[in-house]
Formats: C-alpha cells, structure tokens, sequence
C-alpha cells in the first residue's frame, strides 16, 4: 500500500512537472487565444453578472429615494407619495437620455467608424487594470483597437472572444501611448504606474524634454504614432511637471473617469 | 473525494468569475478582495498530494488566464508562472495537513488564519515576477498595502470560507482521515 502511495505520489509529481512546463512554454499566441476562449466560456456569466449588478443598483437608488422621500413628506399621502417617486424615476430616465445623445451626438461627429460598447465588469486585479465589454470577434473586433469614450481615451483590445473582448485600460502600466501637448513641440510616452487603479488612476508621460514648459491644466492629445491610436484624441490634462536627471516627467490627470464609465465606443476604423 | 474535489474546482471558477464583479477596497488603498486563495487553501489541507498538485495546476491557470491580459505578441508576465507562485504556499498549507485532520474548529480556524496570512505571499511574488520583466522596482504605500491589504481582508473572509467547505465537503461524502462516509 506503501509503495502504491508512493508510486502515486511521484507519478503526480512528474504529470505536474511536464503539464506546468508545457503550458509555461506554450507559444504566447495560443495562450492569448486560450485566454479569448476562456473569456468567451464566462461571457453568459459576464452578461448576466452585469445586468444583475444594474439591477441591484437599481433597487438600491429605488429604495434610496423612497427614504429621502418618506423623511421629506411624512405628511403627504400614499398617491402622493407615489406621484414623486415616479417624478424621481423619470428624472433618472432623463439624465440617462442625455448621457446617451451625449454619446450618440459623439458617434456621429466623430472622424471614426465607432462601435458602441457596454462595460460588463471592471477586473479589480492587483496589478492589472482592464475590463471587459458587451462586442467581440462577431462584431468587428479585433485586437489593438482602440476605445474611447466622448471625454478621451479609454484602453485598447487586448483579448477577444466571439461575444466579449477584454479592454486594457489607459491606467495600466503596460498600455503606453505617445502622446503631444497642445501648444507646445512637447512629446512623450504616457501609461499608467504600478500603483495605478481605475478609481484611482495614475498616469506619467515620460520621455519629455528637460526644458519643456508645461502648466497645470494644459491638455494631453494623443500623437497618433504607433498605429493603436488615432491622433487628436484626448488622454487627460497636465496635473504637474518634474524635471529629473535624464527627462523631464508630468503627471496627467485622465480625461475619462475610469472607474465609472459605462459606455464606451471601439475604433473600427474610419469613415 | 472526487465529487468533492471536482467540486472545489467549481468554487474556485466561480470564486474567479465572482471576483471579476467586486470593486477593489479604497479604505485599503485599492487592495482587493480575493476568495480564490482561500477556497485553494482549503483544498491543499484536505485533499491528498496527487489531487493538490492538480488543483494548483487548475487555480494557476486559472489565475493568468482570467485575471491577467495576455498580449497577443508579448506579456510581461507569462501565463503558467502562476502555477509555481500557487504552489508554494499550497505546499505550506498540505504540510499543515495532520493539524487540518484533527477536525477541531479551533485549528480550522487556526488554518484559516494561516492561510490568510500566505495570501500576500501570491501577490509579493506576482509584484516579484513584475518587477524583474518591467526592469524597475518600485515601493510605495500603495503597493506595500496592495500587497498586505488582501491578506487583511482574507483574515476575515477565509474563516468563513472554511467554516462553509467543512459542511460541504461532508455532504458529498468526504471526510478526510476518516473512512468515507456510507
């Protein structure tokens, strides 16, 4: 029995050894089309997640103003009481009408062929930042692209699958991005920092000139080079600039709230 | 103990997928709320060797496949290294296996504690793995708790994990040191 335990022991050993190094020295390309698979398997779960998530966030702000509501009009009556909440519930549809003809009118001004996304989950990984969105390989998609929102830059296609696609995000320390400074000759490499999130995003440019002469507030576009990113778009605004030994560095503040975006458009090409 | 072990394998995909929809902990400085290692702990105390090692194998994949972008050309951190990252505290925590089996809540507890506490270790090892690709180290507050904060969190979720796998893993029929239930 002894010997069987031990017999068994070293054969899940080696199985371990030889499985864990094959799928280490597996081509990057097929672990990145394992990942779209894997992600592709997850995707119902992914959807029904999402719309379970607004659901309850929806519950939550029904219940929030029925509190707001009871405390401000303990004297009113049940209809009226009624009468204000659906005023509420039509205020909220309002300000969701608008959010979208912000995005629609976006779409149709745009220079680009946009497809428009929805966010299903943010990924609340340590040291990644990205997210997952509502289009896949079905739609058009394809890795590289990038995805904006009507405020600026969002992420790029990293993964897709048939039905979804993982977007990295502008805050992720591996996205780099050339980017410009309007009114200057200034140009730099922004990406995120390791300490960066989406609910508190970090951006440096590097790779500025020493002498470079940036202000506060002045606005950071993208330069266009490196082929991911069209130029023009905006990434963010200048929160400070350091001078260092070898290059200059400015911290940006990002144009796009990351951490509660839910609309965002991928760049399929242009018109 | 198949049953169980497949059904292990269950919790920890939907303990990844659960994830994957819980917003990082700003009182912590972003550090997140992780179910994944201590489901895994809990599989490492109770299931024989050959099974550990395939749960590793599972949660490791698992972890770069889902939690980490993988770049079609290039990522700086590989998936598969997960594997071995899982795997060392795995084997701390199979080693802790004859206090697991004496089946007393005060050492479950105990276990669960530990296993919070290994809970960092993945995560200084991810930053290890990072750090040495991107070619720079970085040390901040941020990092030091997103690194800690996890397993401070963990300390009060992983209890509650174990105090839930024990009852399951009984109403499949499996008692580990003890003969399997009829």
């Amino acid at each position: 029995m002894a010997a069987l335990m031990k017999g068994i022991t070293i054969a899940s050993l080696g199985a371990f050894g030889i499985f864990g190094v094959l799928f280490l020295l597996l081509p990057q390309q097929t672990k990145h089309q394992l990942q779209g698979v894997l992600f592709q398997l997850v995707s119902p779960i992914l959807r029904t997640g999402a719309s379970v998530q607004e659901g309850l966030g929806g519950v939550r702000g029904g219940l929030k103003r029925m509190d707001e509501l009871e405390r401000e009009n303990q004297k009113l009556r049940f209809d009226n009481e009624q009468l204000r909440a659906s005023n509420s519930l039509l205020k909220n549809l309002e300000s969701e009408v608008n959010r979208l003809n912000r995005a629609l009118g976006f779409r149709e001004q745009s220079a680009f062929k946009l497809l428009p996304a929805h966010i299903l989950s943010r990924e609340s990984a340590t040291w990644w930042n990205f997210c997952t969105i509502d289009r896949g390989s079905k739609n058009g998609i394809a890795t590289d692209m990038a995805v904006v929102t009507e405020d600026g830059v969002f992420g790029k296609i990293t993964t897709v699958a048939k039905d979804v696609a993982v977007v990295l995000l502008i805050s992720d320390e591996s996205l780099r991005v050339s980017v410009a400074i309007e009114g200057t000759q200034e140009q730099g490499i922004v990406s995120g920092t390791r300490a960066s999130s989406n609910y508190v995003p970090d951006l440096k440019i590097r790779f500025l000139s020493k002498t470079a002469n940036l202000k506060p507030g002045m606005k950071v576009l993208t330069a266009g080079s490196g082929g991911v990113f069209p130029s023009g778009l905006v990434v963010g605004t200048i929160k400070d600039f350091l001078v260092k030994e070898l290059e200059g560095v400015a911290s940006v503040t990002p144009a796009v709230d990351l951490a509660s975006v839910q609309d965002v458009f991928v760049v399929v090409g242009q018109k | 103990m198949i049953l169980f072990f497949l059904a292990l394998l269950v919790l920890i995909f939907g303990s990844f997928v659960f994830q994957l929809f819980l917003p990082p902990v700003l009182l912590v400085h972003g550090a997140v709320i992780l179910f994944v290692p201590a489901v895994y702990f809990y599989g490492c105390l109770c299931l024989p060797f050959s099974l550990t090692l395939a749960l590793t194998f599972f949660t490791g994949m698992l972890n770069d496949l889902l939690t980490i972008p993988q770049l079609r050309s290039h990522s700086d951190f590989p998936a598969g290294i997960s594997i071995l990252i899982y795997l060392v505290p795995g084997l701390v925590m199979h080693g802790l296996k004859p206090l697991f089996l004496r089946h007393r809540w005060e050492t479950h507890c105990l276990l669960a504690e530990i296993g919070a506490i290994l809970t960092p270790f993945i995560l200084l090892a991810q930053y290890a793995m990072l750090s040495f690709e991107r070619r720079e180290i970085l040390l901040s507050d941020v990092i030091v708790w997103r690194i800690v904060g996890p397993g401070l969190i963990s300390l009060l979720i992983a209890p509650c994990v174990f105090f839930i796998l024990t009852p399951l893993s009984h109403a499949l029929g499996y008692r580990p040191g003890l003969p399997l239930a009829r």
